[in-house]
């Protein structure tokens, strides 16, 4: 019965839009380029309603040696005043030789033709500079495109000690080229993409095509065709377009900025997605694991890498548990505390009004606040914050006996740990599961923390990712190189992850 | 619409099992009293009744409280009344205490000794059994004079919390074995198998007549004469329990024989003194330690059934008053092991009779071996230790192995320091 009313409240979707545009201007665009240039410009001009349109270019003019009247049309703001100067204007200008086809004179990159309207919009959007020849019914499209990007910076979020300090910036030009330059190998493919119908957002999916399962390249593409969405402006969106459980806690999809870290997922068959606008990349499939690595962990000795791994490990627990474990403890199960801190545990709640339930969830909303709040706050007034918490919740509430300094080391405790998981999805999964876990704790004691972690352990071990179990390759288990919770000695990292079943098993 | 109806419908659900299936034995710790120790005394008069003393700590004493409210409050409640029996005594205790009591942190039972040799002392410490809260490793401590005097008097100087010194001591006790482990679990086991003795704690407020002539570790709690600024409580020897009823106190040095022979406990710490072969005037202080386990050759077969324990100690010297040089005399060294071996086993031949003669059974757990050789349980029942125990051969063989002769080893001669 629960399944049937689960199902009614997902199908229950809103019936669809009619489209916006009209049919005219669909026809307009579907058609082929008129060898009259006046007519081709003027249907180029109502399409970009040009002259209002303040960075649209046209410049008309007359190519000398071919004896025609030519005009280039561009997009002022995303393309390059250099390329289009010296290389498209300057030589069709100054030209004198008959015999020349148009892609001898443009000495720019790229010159490629095209016959349809809808084509050529594609390209203008791009920042390509379109060429029109009087009498031909084509367009030439030359490459002279110049995006604002900022430069190659450091990693912001997934920091390291050791290891390369380059991120992925908001041009995925420049984030291929961060990619190639640690695989230099003819096998790895770019593949490009045009993933919305509105804003033509293009998507590149990134891969070894000797590594890759075939079968999950096919899953990947299949769920990118079929979105059906007018604007994806960047890969945070995407990743909710395409992931499998919308509604789920856990991400099933790896975002990553570290260029260092998504190329030693592409040489393990795993594919990657990048997108101008976003200084990041998705990986895809991703397991539990692959959120709770960090790319350091390999990049310290064994010793020194499994210590993090372990810290790591350990901080996930007292995030989880801490809480929900002295909630339980100190109003269920108080028998189970050592006499001294029983007594020390009653003595500090004396005077507190609340009951330890309610204490434990203020404090820890009280925590949450004061970092939401923190991550807001312009960066001027940023220490403020850290005095006004620190002081109110620290000092003043315990002071006045509002909570109990125990509650405070519980709670900071928890919240510290927190940060020990880089990632920013699972880190939200695992503060959320924290309260969940406060809750049931707070009602049924440490039976309802134990139910709710077995209920949450089955989820985790049903949930898939593009086919591809969770938990593996732990459970259920796989041939891979063993890196889950600690990590082996390099030379015993032999294979690449069974799970993803890439075409060549081993490392070596 | 569907839609909105389902997602309430889902929201009650879940707030129907919470309010319905949730914190249904939820306590907050500061709405409760803890009760560290229970008190058993009989009834002044009827029979039917126990007079229960409760000892309740404070958790406020001692701390340093934040934010204002000064915590000159006492470290501890004393409650002491008449009830049916110490389960239902929680809540006659609530008319004059606000909290509910509860017994999740009782260290220890305290009975006096006159309870304690009463027929029907065992009746009511069963009722141990039946409580939830009560942990079988709470302490037995039987008291000479009644629980309430003892547990008023009992005022321990530096340690605040009541369960603190309490635990304290009996960790102590059971190190140096001068105390007998005694927990209510050990109780119960040797009660229902009902063949060797039970060794309680015994402690006192009261101090008795100095006895002149006694060695210093032949005493029993009340027997150590001390001065000074300090708690009047002591706890020493051990309370003799046979089935279930107290029958005798026995000393210290008594206690840590019974340590020694038996296999399932183990001192650490025990400083002993042994009379010196080669000067009668003094005396030699040692630590003995059990090497390694006991061992227990049991033939029960025979007519006479037989008992061989072989017991490898090493001691240490502590003390050497008559300057005897050891270190590099091997016949001295000889001499010294074997007046110790002497000594050991004359000590413990005296203690084994008087366990046979008097008590008729022996506190040392070795029924727990003897059951081993039977192949089952009736066959066990019939050969019954209680009564073949007092008329078995029991041969005991002690092996010395000399320790350290302390940090400097040699002494210098006195004749030549007096010369």
């Amino acid at each position: 019965m629960l399944r049937k009313r689960f199902k009614k409240l997902l199908e229950d979707s809103p019936p669809p839009e009619d489209k916006k545009s009209s049919i005219k201007d669909i026809k307009v665009k579907e058609a082929i380029i008129d060898p009259n240039l006046d007519k081709t410009l003027e249907i180029f001009q109502s399409i970009y309603s040009y002259p209002n349109n303040q960075d649209v270019k046209i410049r008309k003019m007359n190519i000398s040696g071919l004896r025609k009247n030519g005009a280039i049309l561009y997009i002022d703001t995303i393309t390059n005043p250099m390329v289009i100067e010296e290389h498209i204007i300057s030589p069709l200008l100054t030209n004198e030789d008959k015999t020349k086809e148009i892609s001898e004179i443009v000495t720019a990159q790229s010159i490629t033709p095209k016959i349809v309207i809808n084509e050529a919009l594609i390209e203008i959007n791009k920042g390509n500079v379109a060429l029109f020849i009087e009498g031909e019914s084509r367009v030439y499209l030359i490459g002279a495109s110049q995006f604002e990007a900022r430069s190659v910076e450091k990693p912001e979020n997934e920091n390291v000690v050791k290891g390369p300090k380059e991120a992925f910036i908001e041009k995925a030009a420049t984030n291929i080229s961060l990619i190639r330059k640690k695989i230099k190998n003819e096998n790895l493919v770019v593949e490009s993409l045009v993933i919305s119908e509105r804003s033509n957002n293009n998507l590149f999916l990134v891969y070894e095509k000797d590594l890759v399962n075939n079968k999950i390249l096919q899953n990947v593409k299949n769920r990118l065709d079929s979105l059906n969405v007018d604007a994806i402006q960047n890969l945070s969106l995407l990743e909710q377009q395409i992931e499998e459980r919308k509604y789920s806690i856990f991400p099933t999809i790896l975002y990553t900025e570290r260029p260092d870290r998504a190329a030693s997922f592409i040489e393990d068959g795993h594919i990657v997605l990048l997108m101008d606008n976003s200084p990041d990349s998705l990986v895809l499939p991703a397991t539990f694991w692959s959120f709770y690595h960090n790319s350091e962990d390999h990049y310290l000795r064994f010793p020194y890498g499994n210590f993090t791994r372990l810290l790591r490990f350990l901080a996930l627990f007292i995030t989880l548990f801490t809480s929900s474990l002295y909630v339980a403890v100190v109003t269920f199960h108080s028998e189970m505390v050592p006499p001294d801190l029983l007594l020390a545990i009653a003595a500090t709640r004396e005077k507190v009004p609340f009951p330890a339930a309610f204490e434990v969830l203020v404090m820890e909303l009280a925590f949450e606040l004061i970092r939401e709040a923190g991550l807001r706050v312009p960066s001027p007034i940023g220490p403020t914050i850290g005095i006004v918490g620190a002081l109110i919740l620290g000092q003043a509430a315990v002071q006045a006996n509002i909570v109990s300094p125990i509650v405070v080391i519980v709670v900071a405790l928890g919240g510290l740990s927190s940060f020990a998981i880089g990632d920013i999805s699972m880190n939200f999964a695992i503060r959320i599961s924290r309260f969940l876990l406060l809750v049931s704790a707070s009602f049924f004691g440490l039976y309802g923390i134990t139910a709710f972690f077995t209920a949450g352990m089955f989820y985790l071990v049903s949930i898939k990712s593009f086919g591809v179990p969770y938990l593996s390759p732990m459970t259920p288990t796989y041939v891979s190189s063993g890196d889950t919770v600690f990590r082996r000695i390099l030379k015993n990292e032999i294979f690449r992850p069974g799970y993803l079943k890439p075409k060549d098993m081993e490392k070596r | 619409m569907i839609k909105l109806i389902s997602i309430v419908k889902f929201i009650s659900l879940f707030v129907l099992l919470l309010i319905l299936g949730g914190c249904w034995d939820q306590k907050e710790t500061e709405e409760q009293a803890y009760v560290i120790a229970i008190g058993l005394d009989k009834a002044e008069e009827s029979e039917n009744l126990v007079k229960v003393t409760y000892l309740i700590s404070n958790p406020e004493a001692g701390t340093a409280a934040v934010g204002g409210g000064s915590s000159s409050e006492p470290p501890r409640e004393i409650i002491s009344f008449e009830a049916e029996d110490f389960v239902t005594s929680r809540n006659l205790a609530n008319t004059v205490i606000a909290k509910q009591i509860t017994y999740d942190i009782l260290q220890i039972i305290v009975v006096s000794e006159d309870f304690a040799r009463d027929d029907d002392f065992v009746r009511w410490i069963y009722d141990a059994t039946k409580s939830m809260e009560i942990r079988r490793d709470s302490k037995l401590l039987i008291t000479k004079e009644d629980t309430l005097t003892f547990l008023e008097i009992n005022q321990p100087k530096l340690e605040t919390r009541p369960h603190e010194y309490f635990k304290m001591l009996f960790a102590r006790g059971k190190e140096t074995a001068m105390l007998p482990v005694s927990d209510l679990n050990t109780f119960f086991r040797i009660t229902e198998a009902d063949a060797d003795l039970f060794l309680g704690i015994y402690g006192t407020t009261e101090k008795s007549e100095k006895q002149h002539g006694k060695e210093p570790d032949q005493v029993i709690a009340g027997e150590f004469h001390y001065e000074g600024e300090t708690n009047p409580t002591e706890f020493a020897g051990a309370a003799v329990f046979k089935e279930g009823k107290m029958i005798d106190v026995i000393t210290i040095e008594d206690t840590r024989l019974a340590f020694l022979l038996n296999p399932t406990m183990n001192g650490v710490d025990i400083l002993a003194s042994f009379p010196d072969p080669f000067d009668e005037n003094y005396h030699i202080s040692t630590r003995v330690n059990k090497i390694s386990d006991i061992k227990i050759k049991m033939d029960l077969k025979k007519e006479q059934p037989e008992i061989n324990v072989t017991l490898p100690v090493s001691i240490d010297l502590l003390s050497n008053h008559s300057m005897t040089e050891y270190q590099l005399n091997e016949q001295n060294k000889e001499k010294l092991k074997k007046s110790f071996e002497d000594t050991l086993e004359k000590l413990f031949k005296d203690f084994v009779k008087k366990t046979q003669e008097e008590y008729k059974t022996e506190p040392f757990g070795w029924s727990l071996i003897a059951r081993k050789k039977f192949l089952t349980i009736p066959e066990w029942e019939d050969f019954d230790w209680m009564k073949t125990y007092p008329d078995m051969k029991v041969n005991i063989t002690v092996n010395v192995e000399l320790g350290s002769f302390g940090r400097q080893g040699g002494l210098p001669s006195l004749e030549e320091v007096r010369d």
